[in-house]
């Protein structure tokens, strides 16, 4: 490539400052409003420089048990991002490396359970989930979230085995490996990018669910984005601490994007084979 | 005992079949190579030997086991394959120690294996390293390495040189057959090349549309071709065939007439259909006057440096000389030809099976 002239690198920086604008202002406004005192919250124009007040964030951990509703998003989250990673990743490969005219049909059956709007499924999920004594808990999210995100890791982790080259499992196999130990320690690992995407659109997804969330948690297992919205009830929006406590449920999602991002390198199959 | 055995070996995909019934003994310790055309079932026949294709029928033994339903892992072969199949995600030192580690030995003993079959390759400096950053010709030796580090009773190898440049693949062939004298191990290798397979077997199985057309020593197959698809196939370049009929003790082509060599007597018949074959080598430039010479003219000249090729049209018929290239007619030249008895070879023109079985 050439080198970019002058001219094309402030065009550059010029689009990027743009969208960084774009991107960056919900988040300074949920920040800077979360310690903003509430008399100047909604002052035109805004104001930038004020003394910060901690009293929206005190509120959140003294007045309601926010740590555990953190807690409850957590175990949700993770739990329905292990069990997706799992299924879904098992059955991916099974269709990636079974050789059946109607296995495509499969794999379409599969992606159909996403189609259909969330909110047809509420009503029903109530009533399965009351008649099994699973409301209000963290497992009954958990599986929800779970046939959500199936699908969606079958479809990401097909099309990264389908490039892990079948020779390499032939050789795994002749070098003395059954099927299951091939596909852990041969095929699992050159997925791993796969894998890493996989899990955090699982677990961002997860995490900020919230139809589900609404209607099938009560007290004990909320999570944080159906806490958060209780601030806003017919009498009074306290909007400090609905702000305090969106920038809280920011921070998880951006630890596990960092955590994941040294796996989402590709091309590490380069080089295996030719 | 044979080291591998195939018995009537069938591979059919559904309704079609593409290895018909392939009998195959290989002693220990013995060099074989599967030669033929792209499709001929060579590879098929291997992967059926590794375990990575189920045997559709027939009798498949290693070791004087039969393996038919025996997973890959437990057939005690290693296989060299014709695109490496390195591990990515693992350096050198790790693709041998993984081939180790099913066999649970001491910890001593893998590095003491690792650092052997280093050594013997030349692959010490690599072992920290990735795939990703060796040569073709360093990713075929660890792919030998991996073989090798399990001291298999049967080494595997499918077309393991023809991703290499013309260079390389003399010289890691050089390797391969010594290696072979070293080791002494049972290889079954496949190939297309025939120079490979005339150079490292100790004995070539050229195969055909998933028929096997002649077993035997490079030697065999080279100066006794079961049929013309072997005398075709094996020399480059190829045997010229000449169709002819005998008549009165005599081969009778349509430009010219041939006595029959002694060793041809009685194993032919009267008015019989024939082709007769002569490598390119065994034309030879002669004088007008020398008896039996016949007349031909020179359509196109090609030098090779030593020798030259000359295109030749004897009558109707055209066939290729290998002359040595001093003094090498031009084009359109009218020379006169003689061919060497010694090297003359019948085919049964129906079924192009030679008459000297």
């Amino acid at each position: 490539m050439n080198k970019p002239s002058t001219r094309q690198a402030i065009l550059v920086y010029l689009l990027l400052a743009v969208v960084l604008i774009v991107f960056l202002t919900p988040i300074y406004l949920v920040a800077s409003s979360s310690v903003k005192p509430a008399p100047i919250m909604f002052q035109k124009p805004p104001a930038f420089f004020f003394t910060p007040t901690w009293e929206h964030y005190h509120v959140l951990f003294t007045e309601r048990p926010f740590l555990k509703f953190i807690g409850n998003s957590l175990i949700v989250a993770l739990g329905s991002t292990a069990i997706s990673l799992v299924f879904g990743s098992l059955a991916a490969y099974a269709i990636s490396r079974i050789r059946h005219r109607r296995m495509n049909d499969v794999a379409f059956w599969i992606l159909s359970l996403r189609m259909f709007p969330p909110i047809t499924v509420v009503v029903p999920y109530y009533i399965i989930f009351k008649t099994a004594g699973l409301l209000d808990t963290p497992l009954a999210l958990i599986i929800v979230y779970s046939t959500a995100n199936i699908p969606l890791v079958v479809w990401l982790m097909k099309g990264f085995f389908d490039e892990v080259p079948s020779a390499l499992e032939e050789a795994a196999m002749v070098d003395g490996y059954g099927i299951i130990e091939t596909f852990w320690r041969v095929t699992l690992p050159l997925a791993a990018p796969g894998l890493a995407v996989s899990a955090v659109f699982c677990f961002i997804f997860s995490w900020n669910e919230f139809l589900f969330a609404l209607m099938l948690t009560g007290s004990r297992a909320q999570t944080a984005t159906v806490a958060v919205m209780s601030f806003w009830s017919s009498d009074a929006v306290q909007w400090g601490r609905i702000m305090a406590g969106s920038f809280i449920i920011l921070i998880p999602g951006v630890v596990f994007v960092l955590t994941c991002q040294r796996w989402l390198v590709r091309g590490l199959t380069m080089g295996s084979v030719k | 005992m044979s080291s591998i055995a195939l018995e009537k070996v069938v591979k059919r995909y559904g309704a079609f079949e593409i290895v018909h019934g392939i009998d195959l003994a290989i002693d220990k310790g013995e060099f074989v190579v599967l030669l033929g055309p792209s499709g001929c079932g060579k590879t098929t026949t291997l992967r059926m030997v590794a375990g990575l294709e189920d045997v559709s029928d027939g009798k498949l033994s290693i070791g004087g086991r039969v393996v038919n339903d025996v997973a890959p892992k437990d057939r005690g072969v290693a296989m060299v394959f014709q695109n490496y199949a390195l591990y990515p995600h693992m350096t050198v030192r790790q693709n041998m120690e993984f081939a180790l580690r099913p066999l649970k030995l001491a910890p001593g003993e893998v590095d003491r294996r690792v650092r052997e079959t280093a050594a013997i390759l030349g692959l010490d400096a690599l072992l920290a390293r990735k795939p990703s950053a060796l040569s073709g010709g360093q990713r075929q030796r660890v792919a030998m390495g991996r073989a090798m580090v399990r001291t298999p009773e049967v080494f595997l190898f499918d077309e393991p040189l023809s991703n290499l440049d013309a260079k390389l693949r003399t010289q890691v062939r050089w390797e391969i057959g010594k290696l072979h004298k070293r080791l002494g191990t049972t290889i079954l290798y496949v190939t297309h090349d025939q120079v490979e397979a005339m150079t490292l077997a100790d004995k070539i199985v050229i195969m055909r549309d998933g028929h096997v057309e002649q077993v035997g020593s490079p030697e065999d197959v080279y100066t006794r071709p079961a049929n013309t698809f072997v005398a075709t196939f094996i020399g480059s370049p190829a045997m010229n065939l000449v169709p002819a009929r005998l008549m009165g003790g005599k081969l009778q082509a349509e430009a010219f007439t041939l006595p029959l060599p002694d060793r041809f007597a009685g194993r032919t018949a009267e008015g019989q259909a024939v082709l007769i074959g002569t490598r390119p080598s065994d034309v030879t430039l002669t004088a007008a006057d020398n008896p039996g010479a016949l007349r031909a003219t020179v359509e196109v000249t090609e030098y090779l440096g030593d020798d030259a090729l000359l295109d030749l049209r004897v009558g109707l018929h055209e066939m290729i000389a290998q002359v040595p290239a001093a003094n090498r007619p031009g084009n359109d030249a009218s020379v006169h030809v003689t061919f060497n008895a010694a090297g003359l070879h019948l085919f049964d023109a129906a079924t192009g099976g030679t008459l000297l079985s």
